[in-house]
């Protein structure tokens, strides 16, 4: 359970507010539970509203299956929900949006920045996120977690926020499909004002959000492109590889028809 | 354009407003290159305008081909066959060329017609030259002639120093193609393409298409080939054909499309590439106008653009102006 990081020391946060954290895991190897493939386990970690009344929402009452699975095995009160498999796609369409939600519950948290002149040098300023010279200007970082190919780091510190994001690739296709455009985005990070030239290590892109893009941007609205930003990436990979099948297919179609 | 058009286009052209302005008799000295592989050279004289020189370089063959005196093996014969008296072979070639040339265009028929066709057959030499040795071997399958070099593995180049391999049997012929891609990208893209073949060759109107597989690993007819010729990152593609895919005018079909395979895939790959760029660059337009929106002046920007293209002016702007005229 080390890959969801849920620790206590992330509530200051927080402040008098419910941090909601939702994960989908297909890795079985992480729950020794059940060795049926047709199981997808949810683990809602959260402390309030209670766990089963959240969970029973988001599966509706008519799903007679779902099963509340030893929820004690988990740190953080989280709920196992053992899934038949007819709500698997209805439920992947609806985690991912709950993934999004909680970047954007978390943003909205995270984004309380305001302006620090570097203390180490005289009249600079800088992020501090990206520098790290003091520890006491740093917050602790919010890893939201859906599995080990799509997930988000949030960074912040007193003047700055680092956004971090790995975007889910299934196969060979999708992954150059997601590395030649994120790559092109990130070729064009100065238009963008918010992008990373480079993303953060282990990542495939990243945002840096200071103080200034604050001042000059609506908090709601940036917040808002950010969570477009990640459906659009979605959207346009998947768009991308359905171009590129369909054409596949168009191509050997009217190759093989000239033998006809 | 999804299929590849056998004569060159661009020789074609030249050709057709030569003949077309043939007492003008311009000078012309052109070199171009078609598909990343063939290599083409065109010079002509005033002094003498019915005469052209028409010079092609074939892709250096790798080791396993054998090449007669710098050209496929039945080629001459091939070109003589096509286009009679109105070209004539010139030996020996030009330097770094194949093959050269003496085209005669006072010998082309007299009628329109006729004449566009030799044109059009004289610009695909590309085919007549490379497909020579694929075309003898797919005519033996019509004529059902068993030869001595029955299961064979024949090797014939299709581009540098690559060669795709023939294997000839009493029923039908297996061609396999190593698919080699240098960019990565390409390679990836190529072979979710050649994946789709797969699945193509399953559908309905296609069950007389030629049988097709895709492999990663070379497959078993292409044992004793050379180990260089084994590697491929995009896998092995093999056609089975059969007699029914090479009679009468499919012959001609069948070679060219056999022999550019590998430029059929790789233009459609980049092809697919410059499509994606389209539509990258198109929602990266739509980002950044999301990222507009978050600034709190992004109406009044965008207003203020709008009004920028027509300026009212008012009475006193226009009496003022015609005031200072006078």
């Amino acid at each position: 359970m080390a890959s969801l990081k849920t620790s206590e020391e992330d509530h200051h946060l927080y402040p008098g507010r419910v941090r909601p954290l939702i994960g989908v895991w297909r890795h079985r190897s992480l729950f020794p539970l059940s060795t049926d493939s047709k199981v997808t386990y949810i683990v809602i970690s959260l402390d309030c509203p209670p766990p089963r009344i959240l969970a029973a929402q988001l599966l509706k009452p008519h799903d007679r299956k779902t099963r509340f699975v030893n929820a004690k095995l988990f740190a953080n009160t989280p709920v196992i929900v053992d899934l038949p498999v007819s709500l698997q796609a209805q439920l992947m369409a609806n985690t991912s949006r709950l993934y999004l939600t909680c970047i954007r519950n978390t943003l909205e948290a995270a984004m309380c920045l305001q302006n620090f002149p570097c203390q180490e040098v005289e009249r600079h300023n800088k992020p501090e996120v990206e520098l790290k010279t003091s520890p006491e200007l740093l917050l602790n970082s919010v890893l939201i977690y859906m599995n080990e190919a799509e997930k988000c780091l949030i960074e912040s510190s007193i003047n700055s926020l680092r956004i971090s994001l790995k975007v889910k690739q299934a196969d060979e296709l999708e992954n150059i499909l997601t590395k030649k455009f994120l790559r092109f985005l990130s070729m064009r990070a100065e238009a963008f004002q918010v992008l990373r030239r480079k993303p953060v290590q282990g990542y495939d892109i990243s945002f840096l959000i200071t103080n200034s893009h604050c001042e000059e941007m609506q908090k709601q609205k940036l917040i808002d492109f950010i969570v477009q930003f990640m459906e659009d990436i979605d959207k346009e990979i998947s768009e991308l590889k359905l171009s590129v099948n369909t054409r596949g297919r168009l191509v050997a179609t009217e190759f093989l028809k000239q033998f006809i | 354009m999804i299929l590849l058009q056998s004569p060159s286009r661009y020789l074609l052209q030249i050709l057709s407003t030569r003949v077309q302005n043939l007492e003008k008799g311009v000078e012309l000295d052109c070199q171009w290159i078609e598909f990343d592989d063939v290599r083409y050279h065109i010079q002509a004289s005033t002094k003498n305008p019915n005469l052209l020189v028409l010079s092609v370089s074939l892709p250096t063959p790798p080791p396993e081909t054998v090449f007669f005196g710098g050209l496929p093996p039945e080629a001459i014969e091939a070109i003589k066959a096509a286009y009679g008296t109105v070209v004539h072979i010139l030996d020996p070639p030009k330097d770094g060329f194949n093959l050269t040339v003496k085209l005669n265009l006072s010998k082309l028929p007299p009628d329109e017609e006729h004449r566009q066709a030799l044109l059009g057959k004289i610009a695909s030499i590309r085919e007549v030259v490379q497909g020579a040795p694929l075309r003898a071997v797919l005519k033996q399958l019509v004529s059902r002639t068993v030869k001595s070099d029955l299961n064979k593995l024949i090797s014939l180049v299709h581009r540098p120093n690559e060669s795709f391999f023939v294997v000839p049997q009493a029923d039908k012929v297996t061609v396999v193609f190593p698919m080699r891609f240098k960019d990565s990208i390409d390679s990836i893209l190529a072979t979710s393409f050649l994946q789709e073949f797969v699945d193509a060759r399953r559908t309905a109107g296609l069950g007389n298409a030629p049988h097709y597989l895709w492999s990663p690993s070379p497959p078993q007819e292409l044992e004793g080939a050379p180990a260089e010729a084994l590697l491929a990152n995009a896998g092995f593609v093999s056609f089975v054909i059969s007699p029914r895919h090479v009679q009468g005018r499919k012959l001609d079909k069948t070679v060219w499309s056999l022999s550019t395979f590998h430029a059929y895939v790789s233009y459609h790959v980049k092809c697919s590439e410059g499509f994606m760029h389209t539509r990258m660059r198109r929602r990266v337009e739509s980002l950044i106008e999301a990222l507009d929106r978050a600034k709190p002046d992004w109406k009044k920007v965008k207003r203020a653009v709008q009004t920028r293209s027509f300026k009212r002016l008012s009475i006193n702007d226009g009496r003022a102006t015609s005031n200072s005229r006078n």
